[in-house]
């Protein structure tokens, strides 16, 4: 016995209590979501503070004397002379496939109420983008499940399209038709068990958002079955201006992951426009100097720098992409202001909805004229660049010639033709919100109307025609279908079925 | 906001001033500071608390504030001072205390430096950890 006791106190004895250096620094003023801490040695720019009670700041200026702290969480508890701790590391998110089917805060915490999620690997906030040498261009579509999109302004992997409009003109209502388009494709693929297909997950980072909005979102996607696929991240409005800024930028290191392990991702950041008033707040309050419209100097860095971080990498580098769908509001479509600028600057592409169309019954309202995609023809299926190659040139001459038009009656036939058709692909063009149509049901649709079996449809009935047409297609003719989304281009044995098919059913509709 | 940063600037030249060799001299401290406050000038006292901060910060880098729960013997007081001395170079003043809600153990503080061997501060790493 006497042996085990001093055993032991030798043990005690050859214990040695080692203490590590910290670096602490004193809280001299607070306020407004930003501290002036004084101290903090040898702190990093970015790097994460310790404020006690569970709260973490960001240190973002750092001076000669003293450090300016961002404070993420509750600032009101802090106070001045209370002691920061520096952590050494930067700010981090989880990151990882235990987020999916998750809504999160700004520091991936979750808010959903279905406990902890699983902490497999962390990503820093602030992440340099990939380089010139990782990269490669943009080959592989993102099926939208919305016809003008898909056959005007196709969106491929990895690309930067912009949503911009005025308030409740459908910009949310696209990226959640996307979101659910993609949750349904990856589903079929599963079902079908075909491995070539490549996954799209989907992250939705609502900055500045209602929480009742953010709630109706969850709610729809949770009833198309689409979150499994996805990952939320909430930053509404009741959030400090600290984490809205960062929200983002949390979001992208999510998206980031998926890219690095050679799967794709989708990024939806609703809004911008939200996202840098709160950064000039952020800035005004740390006293930065302030530009055009009290916005910040580095406002255009910060979302170009965000918007970098879209990409698609190469085979050598795991080939994953990250698609970003950033949404502008604008003011009575004014694109020509400031954020709008510089955001339409930064992407490949913007898609322009117009609250006049939108009140026309034009739905999704997207301007044709002035929306582009710059890459994603290159990602576009080839049977879809067959039937809408022309499309957009067409829907275009239609606007000009329907305006020419209203003055007066005499017009020769051709013009009167390329009317009716511009008349009968804007109706074709109308879709309600979270119904996403295949792309084959979408090409098949739109080969029909190039090819004049809707001229002798009432524009009135090209509604009724374009769903009996998908619905004889789908439960008669799946075959066919299954062979477009396959062969992915109309060859002339395909061309010739589908004109069997459309024949065949001109026969039957009334 | 521009006499902020006059007085800041103003501030910063007169404490590279009151440095001799590298080091503070008190001398001229006290020197700098009456004669800014007996100045009549507009803004001395945003340029006077200015000059005190910067003195204050390089006094504690150079101060190191020794915390025990229970008085230190001389021994080990030796010991932390000279092995203080040993990291931080010799210009180097100490301040032993006292501080019963330690607990038990040392806490050693330079500048933003915080060497904390506690048994508080052990208690609450714990406690954060569960």
């Amino acid at each position: 016995m006497a042996d085990l006791v001093q055993e032991i106190e030798a043990h005690i004895a050859g214990a040695k209590a080692a203490t590590a250096k910290q670096t602490i620094g004193i809280i001299r003023e607070i306020g407004d979501g930003v501290a002036k801490v004084e101290g903090l040695g040898d702190v990093m720019l970015n790097e994460m503070l310790d404020f006690g009670q569970g709260i973490t700041g960001l240190a973002l200026n750092l001076d000669e004397t003293e450090v300016g702290v961002i404070i993420l969480g509750d600032y009101t508890r802090l106070e001045e002379g209370a002691e920061v701790r520096a952590t050494g590391k930067l700010l981090q998110v989880p990151v990882g496939k235990g987020l999916l089917g998750r809504v999160v805060n700004t520091l991936g915490e979750p808010l959903d109420g279905k406990g902890p999620i699983p902490r497999t690997a962390a990503y820093p906030v602030e992440k340099v983008a990939p380089g010139i040498i990782k990269r490669r261009s943009i080959g592989q579509p993102v099926q939208t499940g919305i016809m003008p999109i898909d056959a005007m302004i196709p969106i491929g992997r990895g690309q930067r399209e912009l949503i911009i409009g005025d308030r409740s003109t459908g910009k949310t209502t696209i990226c959640i038709d996307t979101m659910i388009s993609q949750a349904r494709l990856n589903k079929a693929a599963e079902a079908a068990g075909d491995t070539s297909y490549r996954p799209l997950y989907s992250i939705y980072v609502a900055i500045g958002q209602k929480q009742s909005t953010i709630a109706r979102i969850i709610g729809t996607l949770e009833k198309e079955g689409a979150m499994p696929y996805s990952i939320i991240l909430a930053s509404p409005a009741a959030d400090s201006a600290t984490s809205q800024y960062l929200a983002p930028f949390a979001g992208a290191a999510m998206g980031e992951w998926f890219m690095d392990n050679g799967m794709d991702a989708l990024i939806v950041y609703d809004d911008l426009s939200k996202h840098a008033v709160a950064y000039r707040q952020v800035s005004l309050v740390l006293k930065r100097p302030s530009g055009r419209e009290a916005y910040p100097g580095d406002v255009f860095y910060l979302h170009s720098r965000l918007l970098e971080r879209a990409a698609r990498v190469g085979e050598k580098y795991g080939n994953g992409s990250l698609t970003a769908l950033p949404i502008i509001e604008t003011q009575s479509g004014d694109v020509s202001a400031y954020i709008p600028t510089n955001v339409i600057s930064i992407t490949d592409g913007q898609i322009f909805l117009e609250t006049d169309l939108f009140y026309q019954g034009i739905r999704p309202a997207i301007s044709v004229g002035i929306s582009v995609s710059r890459v994603g023809s290159a990602a576009q299926l080839k049977a879809m660049k067959q039937v809408a190659g022309q499309l957009k040139g067409d829907l275009a001459q239609f606007r000009e010639l329907a305006a020419f038009a209203q003055f007066g009656s005499e017009l020769d036939t051709a013009t009167q033709a390329k009317i009716d058709r511009g008349k009968r692909i804007v109706e074709l063009f109308k879709q309600p919100q979270y119904s996403p149509i295949p792309v084959e049901v979408q090409v098949a649709v739109i080969w029909a109307v190039q090819n004049g079996y809707v001229d002798d449809v009432p524009v009135e009935r090209i509604k009724e025609f374009q769903a009996g047409w998908t619905d004889f297609l789908t439960t008669r003719k799946g075959e066919l279908l299954k062979k477009i989304g396959a062969e992915k281009s109309l060859s002339p044995e395909l061309t010739g079925a589908l004109k069997a098919a459309a024949d065949q059913f001109k026969q039957t509709w009334k | 906001m521009k006499t902020t940063r006059k007085s800041k600037r103003a501030a910063r030249q007169l404490f590279r001033l009151s440095m001799a060799d590298g080091r503070l001299d008190d001398a001229r401290v006290r020197q700098i500071a009456r004669r800014i406050a007996e100045s009549k000038r507009r803004g001395t006292l945003a340029v006077l608390s200015d000059f005190q901060r910067l003195v204050r910060l390089e006094r504690d880098r150079h101060t190191a504030i020794v915390e025990s729960a229970t008085p230190l013997t001389d021994d080990v007081r030796r010991d932390v001072q000279e092995s203080l001395t040993r990291r931080y170079g010799g210009a180097l003043a100490t301040a032993f205390s006292e501080k019963p809600e330690l607990i038990g153990g040392m806490r050693i503080k330079i500048a933003s430096d915080v060497y904390d061997g506690s048994v508080r501060a052990r208690l609450a790493a714990l406690e954060s950890s569960l």
